[in-house]
């Protein structure tokens, strides 16, 4: 459904200066009603990348064909497929809820009756029963970004692009907003890019694609991925992490990965996580505030393979 | 994946979604779209009475002030007999289009400080149409501003007909129509709206001074003259001022008449043009590689 073939773009340099890589030769392809999570650290390239795929922004060199349809060449009809949640919020807080839902509609042809219908449908999973009539700039944060989802809905759209669409709401919120997500996108079968920090939001996903300096560094199943980086890990935290690692994994004969106070050990040794935990503390007791052994989750692979394998400058540039 | 019979489609879960995804949309079409984003910008204006006041209010004051101060010493030729309450009038209206097209594109950069362009530009609509949607919206706001003041034209003594005040009408939705591209055209590329403010001042300020509003053109230096003549604006003021004065079976003979009206519509036909040409223009990437 979503086919990106070699994309690049560059920030054109002022001056004579280079210009900067944000995407180089960028290739990923999203099956027809399947969810696909964009994860990267920021600066990766995934807002251009996102500036790209809702036709904001044409790309130095690649192609891009929604259903079939090239974006650069007949963007209309493209576009037209798609609905697109910004990570800003793209209402009209002087309009009523309402307002902002017919004034979606008809930018995508629709009216009459057809339009009444599908806002009651668009409204019929959100808690907006009775705010119609108020101004969205009333609502809190969490409906308004219901009366986002709820008008991108409206048009039917065959691809969703969501640009972190969670950004600022608290926790159960949230859950609200993905849970209402999956179900209508299992239930249309509604092909879904979204870019996301938040990890959790990544296992209902049929597909993570974790992007690093506009490079593509893996896509798999979330499963699969958690397998790349085996069972179980041993992490120590400790408040010294980056003066410890060297000394851990001479006196160990293991490998560190840090991130912030932690460290984590990916690769056991021969004999499992027990006598690697009581190596660590008999000879390192008073550095180290806790050990644990932990099943990697989605965002220790994250961590695991944007930290762990550097892009060097040669591969960056080729 | 082999596509199921037609009576498939409808009968099996998988069958309509696979329809689902490849169904074509419809499109919001050139006048659908202009007009419901031209309806957002009245619904917005008429919530915000403040903007309402600042457009009407300043060239009111403008106009009672200079009119009544500047009247007495007012003797221009080919004026004998105007007061400059009068000779004005026109002109305060050319101001309000005016101020009504700076102070309602600087509503682009609002709108895209917030996020609602974005989503305006992800939608199926012709570059053209969120143009038009904008800038036809900001001119019913002008026009509905203007003829709120132009029930005022009476009592400064004009003799104007039914038909002369229909012709003023049109003429000042033509002139909104080209100050508010204008402001479209320049507001598009700025971020900030204390910068817009600055450059509109710099630009259309000059504009209005020299298009014969606030001083009539005889008797200038010659090259103010020059630069007058070369100014769209001036001729805008020529066709808004010809209904005031003469009966349209006159003015509507006179070829002098007609040549500023194909001025005027030119300039406004080429900002409009070159705004849409703005919004479809959309961020090219670099030479990849880098050189």
């Amino acid at each position: 459904m979503i086919r990106i073939e070699h994309l690049s773009h560059v920030y054109p340099g002022r001056r004579g200066k280079p210009g900067r890589v944000a995407l180089g030769d960028f290739s990923l392809a999203v099956a027809s009603g399947a969810m696909t999570i964009l994860a990267g650290p920021n600066g990766s390239g995934k807002s251009t990348l996102f500036r790209i795929l809702c036709g904001l922004a044409l790309p130095s060199a690649g192609s891009v064909r929604i259903g079939g349809f090239d974006l650069f060449a007949t963007p209309g009809p493209a576009r037209a497929l798609m609905g697109v949640v910004f990570q800003a919020p793209a209402l009209d807080k002087h309009l009523s809820v309402a307002e902002n839902l017919r004034m979606h509609g008809r930018l995508y042809g629709l009216s009459g009756p057809v339009l009444a219908s599908r806002m009651d449908e668009a409204l019929a999973w959100t808690g907006l029963e009775g705010r119609l009539g108020d101004k969205v700039a009333t609502l809190s944060g969490g409906l308004a970004r219901q009366v986002e989802l709820a008008k991108c809905l409206m048009s039917h759209p065959a691809v969703l692009l969501l640009d972190e669409p969670t950004t600022g709401l608290d926790p159960a919120a949230r859950r609200s907003f993905l849970e209402a997500l999956v179900r209508i996108q299992r239930e249309r079968g509604m092909t879904v890019l979204m870019t996301s920090h938040i990890f959790s939001e990544a296992e209902d996903a049929d597909q993570v694609a974790i992007l690093r300096q506009g490079h593509l560094l893996a896509c798999d199943s979330p499963g699969a991925l958690r397998r790349q980086l085996g069972r179980d890990m041993v992490v120590v935290s400790a408040p010294a992490a980056a003066t410890l690692a060297p000394r851990l994994e001479a006196a160990l004969g293991v490998a560190c990965v840090r991130h912030g106070e932690e460290l984590r050990i990916e690769i056991l040794p021969e004999g499992g996580p027990v006598p690697l935990i009581d190596a660590v503390l008999a000879g390192f007791r008073d550095e180290v505030t806790s050990v644990a052994v932990r099943q990697p989750t989605l965002e220790d692979v994250f961590v695991h393979i944007t930290e762990g394998t550097p892009v060097s400058d040669q591969e960056l540039r080729a | 994946m082999s596509s199921p019979p037609a009576s498939l489609v409808q009968a099996s879960p998988e069958g309509t979604k696979a329809s689902f995804a490849t169904a074509e949309r419809p499109r919001g079409t050139l006048a659908g779209a202009s007009l419901a984003l031209a309806w957002r910008e009245v619904a917005r204006f008429l919530r915000q009475p403040s903007r309402l006041a600042g457009t009407v209010g300043q060239p009111l004051v403008f106009w009672l002030a200079l009119g009544t101060g500047l009247s007495p010493s007012f003797r221009a030729s080919g004026h004998e007999g105007v007061s400059y309450t009068e000779y004005f009038y026109p002109g305060m209206l050319m101001m309000m289009v005016l101020f009504a097209g700076v102070f309602s594109t600087i509503t682009v950069i609002e709108d895209r400080d917030q996020g609602f362009l974005q989503g305006v530009l992800a939608a199926p609509v012709s570059r053209l149409s969120i143009v038009l949607g904008k800038v036809g919206g900001a001119g019913a706001i002008a026009l509905m501003q203007t003829a709120l003041l132009l029930l005022a034209a009476p009592l400064v003594g004009f003799p104007a007909g039914p038909l002369g005040y229909l012709i003023i009408l049109l003429t000042l939705g033509v002139l909104s129509l080209g100050c508010t591209s204008l402001g479209f055209l320049v507001a598009w590329g700025m971020t900030s709206t204390a910068g817009y403010h600055a450059i509109m001042m710099l630009v259309m300020m000059p504009l209005w001074f020299l298009s014969g509003a606030l001083f009539p053109m005889d008797g200038v230096p010659a090259v103010l003259e020059g630069i007058m003549w070369a100014n769209p604006f001036t001729h805008g003021m020529i066709v808004l001022r010809a209904p005031f004065y003469q009966e349209p079976g006159v003015f509507l003979s006179d070829p002098l008449y007609w040549r500023s009206a194909a001025v005027v519509l030119g300039a406004v036909a080429l900002v409009v043009w070159g705004a849409a040409r703005r919004v479809g223009a959309r961020e090219k990437g670099g030479a990849f590689p880098p050189a």
